[in-house]
């Protein structure tokens, strides 16, 4: 068969046709061999112009098209869906870039227009040797898995379980809740943390379509989208949740006391506690790493006293292997490293604390009752000096970005502090106020207005000990005056980072980081809650530093975007994918090594190719020294002789 | 100090054992100085086998040899194969190995450790010789080499008539071996590079220059490539005549050959191929320098191999032929390679 191409030449309105002579471009393709019309047009994508294309494909009979236009990103879709209409095989399209690679970048016409020649020459060359394509189908496994039962997870796992699929919640830590349940009051309505996220923990736990993992971590992951296989550790707690009837009768007896994480340290706790009276699942826990020894010689006092025998010591990690077919990862923040801020006295002074200690310290069920007590000596601190962007926002020593949520916690901070403490000063150390939000500016104000906060704005060169005090030196730029501030208790915003083992699970999931290490979205305004691996989404602050209301809609935009997977029989996948000459292939395995989507094997001494997972990348082609594998409608041959094309051959 | 009888011993044991189909080591030559390959299947035969400093030859290529023949049979014997090997040919062994290209059950493998001293360069011993016609070369206990002309035995300091490779060699004992003749001796190297130097001291142009009139001398006879172990693919990518046409090869398998490099010898088809080649060796290429040796037009292809080593141990400390179960250097990354020079 002959075959025939039409080719058109789109002006995209004054954008190509600006610099490039498209009258002249689809007049010189017109003359090339195998293209029988061509035609230019002010916009190929509008109605009138995809209308052009079908006219063409039917009137002169072409079973090839090349548009010449913007970036394929844009509209090959469009144009393939174009053609399929008109009843050709959508891979029987090629885009030629004459916008963001010509017109776009150059100024001179008649250089531009020479190129614009060259390039939709050489997609003539390539579209005459495509070979017609279906996509390939595969089936879907209608379940879904969770990383990281923070609120972010945690709303994911609802809405996709009360869109009645099944959901494997996995937490690393052995209770879920994530920071959101440290939180005393939040920003801005002031409800009471627990309050609100306490049912929807519950919730999890009872709800039929979940099965909740706690203390588990994600080990392995294989798979593409629709079909992940999934291998989750799941570490020994040392007690039977089950048998456990939370009498504390076990930390009586535990000898062993260490720092209480959900307190950030500000209590102690036994090797055997539970991590708060809220968590789910509602179960006591041993600690092997503070235990002196799981065997009854060691000590053992805890096991004779657990009346319901929930205490077993020869609990062992288990593997367990779960299929899904889309995963979201809520894998949360934590905070900015503590050895970093040395000159601030954090770590060294107790009264000098961080913002989720001090969110303790508001806590109603807290270490201090909700009362506002210096940790030193349990005094009420009645000058208390707050200072933001502790490591956010400085490029030179620490984080280059913006925490974005400092600015509203510290607002907190400072009007809860003054609720308890009526006759005392809060001084809030700013750079600026970064207040958008609904209700966010009104609350900051309100902290000013009603409640006295004094905002300095300027920076802390030093906060040190002074006689039970601690000293403040910093400058009020505003003024331009040096202040020096006695405080009973400094409170220090420090920056949002990605939580820790972010890198590695980045890692096992090849899903990628941006720059300051947070979970890459695949774009960073059209497809926020998508990663850059299909089928993997994202939610809440792993993606990016944010408050609650911001992590929820994440979470349910991830959720929603898991269901549009779940909710298919089957999936389809571009069949551009690679392919094997196995008359060349010396078996080599370059190519395995190579590939990043683990899409190819040996097998029989031959590469093989996992066309499901193959993403037509090309790399392994790129590697193979014997030209054995290629990649389809993108083989060395077109692309030799779109070099031709292009060199006027 | 390797022993010949030796050798012998363990070839004549393994062929009246049965353990290998033949032996490939080295035999004299009917004709001149310089040994030759040596197939030997029977037990009689082994009393030909020889070593000495003239054993230059990298054996290894006839184990690609040996694959395809192996293939075409029908009912192949599935023996190993017996080697005789030095460091160098050695480390082409674990290349293969690591390119799956060979299975370690195929062979068998007699290492000959090369001590202190190497094998001969031809052509520094002809001059060192003034034209006198060497009969024998051999080693002696220490670092010299013992050679007889008509004028009787005389001695010379081995690394004045080294081969150059065996200069800055590496791997003088074997990385591999079933049974081993000789000992490990450590071998000072001042600078594995040192051969670079000088054309890496020259201007741009000059390099430029030196390798138009090196590579316009090429008339590609691939000999270089045939010699080449690691040249080991079924059809070589600048072939324009498709070897690897088989029954099966469907009609778009054959409507998908590209002719990348003309036939002719001309200066940019040459350069094509030769890049090509060093390319394909880069992280490969274990400086055993066959291509150079029996390259008819004299041209130094041993740099261009030479320089791509350096390169990829400089970059990312990577060395061909010593771990078979490293990936290979095109195939591998690590987080810690630099990308500076990705502009
Ligand atoms: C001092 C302070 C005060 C704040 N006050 C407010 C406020 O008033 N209002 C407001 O809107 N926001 C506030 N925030 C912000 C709020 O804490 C976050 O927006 C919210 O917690 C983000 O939820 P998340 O689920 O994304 O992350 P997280 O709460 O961090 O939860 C992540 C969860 O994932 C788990 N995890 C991490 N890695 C893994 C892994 N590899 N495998 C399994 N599990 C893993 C963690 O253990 C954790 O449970 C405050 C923050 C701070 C620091
Ligand atoms: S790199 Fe090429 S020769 Fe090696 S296994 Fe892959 S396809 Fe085969
Ligand atoms: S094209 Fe890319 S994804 Fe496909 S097999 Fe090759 S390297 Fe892997
Ligand atoms: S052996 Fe020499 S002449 Fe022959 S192809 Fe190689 S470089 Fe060219
Ligand atoms: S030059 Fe490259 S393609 Fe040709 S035989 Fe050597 S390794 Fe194979």
């Amino acid at each position: 068969m002959k075959k025939r191409t039409g080719v058109f030449v789109c002006h995209c309105g004054i954008n190509i046709a600006g610099t490039v002579d498209v009258k002249k471009v689809t007049e010189e393709l017109s003359k090339h061999p195998g293209v029988v019309h061509s035609e230019d047009y002010i916009y190929m994508c509008s109605d009138p112009g995809q209308n052009l294309i079908i006219d063409a494909i039917k009137e002169k009979n072409l079973d090839k098209v090349v548009v010449a236009c913007c970036s394929p990103t844009l509209h090959e879709t469009t144009f393939r869906n174009t053609i399929k209409s008109a009843g050709l095989n959508t891979f029987q399209c090629e885009i030629a870039n004459i916008r963001e690679q010509c017109s776009w970048v150059h100024k001179d016409m008649e250089k531009a227009t020479e190129k614009a020649i060259k390039i939709s020459k050489s997609t003539v060359e390539r579209v005459l040797r495509n070979e017609s394509l279906d996509p390939i189908s595969i089936p879907v496994t209608r379940r879904a898995l969770v990383i990281g039962g923070g609120i972010a997870g945690i709303q994911s796992a609802l809405d996709l379980a009360n869109s009645d699929f099944e959901v494997v919640l996995v937490e690393r830590s052995p209770s879920i809740g994530g920071h959101m349940i440290q939180l005393s009051e939040t920003f801005p309505t002031l409800d009471c943390s627990q309050c609100i996220l306490t049912p929807k923990m519950v919730e999890v736990s009872k709800h039929p379509n979940i099965k909740l993992m706690t203390f588990s971590e994600v080990q392995e992951i294989s798979g593409y989208i629709g079909n992940f296989k999934v291998k989750i550790l799941k570490k020994p707690t040392y007690v039977d949740p089950d048998k456990c009837t939370l009498c504390d009768e076990c930390t009586k007896v535990c000898p062993v006391v260490v720092p209480n994480e959900f307190d950030l340290g500000l209590t102690g706790r036994r090797a055997i506690y539970i991590p708060f009276p809220q968590a789910i699942p509602a179960t006591y826990i041993l600690d092997i790493n503070s235990c002196p020894g799981l065997l009854p010689i060691a000590c053992g006092k805890c096991a004779d006293v657990c009346e319901p025998n929930a205490i077993d010591f020869d609990m062992k990690p288990e593997i367990i292997e779960e299929e899904v077919g889309a995963i979201i990862v809520a894998s949360g923040y934590d905070q900015y490293d503590k050895e970093l801020m040395a000159e601030y006295g954090y770590g060294k002074y107790p009264d000098v604390l961080d913002g989720l200690q001090f969110e303790r310290l508001l806590s109603a069920s807290g270490p201090t009752m909700g009362k506002i007590l210096r940790p030193s000596d349990h005094k009420e601190p009645k000058e208390v000096v707050f200072i933001q962007c502790v490591g956010s926002r400085d490029p030179e020593l620490h984080c280059e970005y913006c925490s974005k949520i400092c600015c509203m916690y510290t607002a907190k901070h400072a009007m809860l502090y003054k609720h308890h403490v009526h006759d005392g000063q809060a001084y809030v150390f700013y750079i600026d106020i970064r207040s958008g939000g609904k209700g966010y500016e009104e609350f900051v104000q309100r902290a000013v207005e009603e409640d006295g906060v004094l905002y300095l704005r300027g920076k802390v060169s030093k906060v040190f000990e002074d006689k039970e005090k601690l000293k403040v030196w910093g400058i009020d730029t505003l003024i331009g005056k040096d202040i020096e501030i006695d405080a009973d208790m400094v409170v220090l915003a420090m920056a949002t980072r990605p939580s820790n083992g972010a890198e590695e699970l980045a890692r096992k999931l090849k899903i990628a980081l941006d720059k300051d290490g947070f979970l890459a979205e695949a774009h960073p305004k059209l497809r926020p809650v998508e990663s850059v691996t299909s089928g993997m989404f994202l939610a809440g602050a792993a993606q990016a530093p944010k408050d609650i209301p911001e992590a929820v809609a994440q979470a349910s935009g991830a959720a929603a975007k898991a269901i549009s997977i779940l909710c298919q029989e089957r999936l389809y996948h571009a069949p551009t994918v690679a392919n094997v000459n196995i008359n060349l292939c010396t078996g080599c395995g370059m190519c395995v090594d190579v590939c990043p989507y683990d899409a190819l094997s040996l097998k029989n001494g031959k590469a093989e190719v996992n066309e499901v997972l193959c993403e037509g990348c090309g790399t392994c082609s790129a590697t193979c020294l014997r030209a054995a594998i290629q990649v389809k409608n993108i083989t060395p041959l077109q692309v030799h002789e779109m070099i031709n094309a292009c060199l006027g051959g | 100090m390797v022993k010949v009888e030796d050798i012998k011993k363990e070839a004549k044991r393994i062929l009246k054992e049965g353990k290998v189909k033949y032996i490939i080591g080295y035999k004299k030559s009917t004709n001149g100085l310089m040994s030759v390959p040596a197939f030997i299947e029977s037990p009689e035969d082994v009393e030909n086998l020889i070593w000495d400093p003239t054993c230059v030859y990298n054996l290894t290529r006839f184990l690609v040899d040996e694959k395809r023949r192996k293939a075409r049979e029908k009912n192949p014997d599935e023996r190993p194969v017996g080697i005789v090997v030095k460091g160098c040919d050695s480390r082409a062994i674990i290349v293969l190995l690591q390119e799956k290209f060979i299975n370690r059950e195929n062979i068998y493998v007699l290492g000959i450790s090369c001590e202190t001293t190497g094998v001969l360069d031809e052509k520094k011993l002809l001059k060192k010789l003034n034209g006198k016609k060497a009969e024998k070369v051999e080693y002696d206990e220490k670092d010299n080499f013992i050679i007889t002309t008509l004028d009787g035995k005389s001695k010379v300091p081995a690394d004045e008539i080294l081969a150059e490779r065996c200069l800055e060699c590496r791997a003088n004992f074997p990385v591999i071996n079933d049974i081993l003749f000789g000992e490990k001796v450590d071998r000072k190297l001042d600078n594995r590079f040192k051969s670079l130097e000088k054309i890496e001291s020259l201007s741009k142009e000059k390099r430029w220059g030196f390798w138009k009139e090196q590579l316009d001398k090429c008339i590609r006879c691939y000999a270089c490539r045939s010699v080449c172990p690691m040249c080991y693919c079924d059809e070589c990518v600048v072939d324009t005549i498709n070897f690897a046409v088989t029954a099966d090869t469907t009609a778009e398998e054959k409507a998908q050959r590209i002719k990348w490099v003309e036939k002719s010898p001309t200066t940019s088809e040459n350069f094509v191929y030769h890049f090509v080649r060093a390319i394909h060796l880069a992280g490969r290429c274990i400086d055993c320098g066959e291509c150079e040796r029996v390259c008819p037009m004299d041209i130094p292809l041993r740099f261009l191999n030479k320089k791509m080593e350096k390169e990829a141990k400089e970059l990312f400390d990577y060395d061909a032929g010593f771990d078979p179960d490293q990936p290979s250097l095109v195939s591998c990354f690590k987080d810690e390679d630099p990308e500076d020079f990705i502009r």
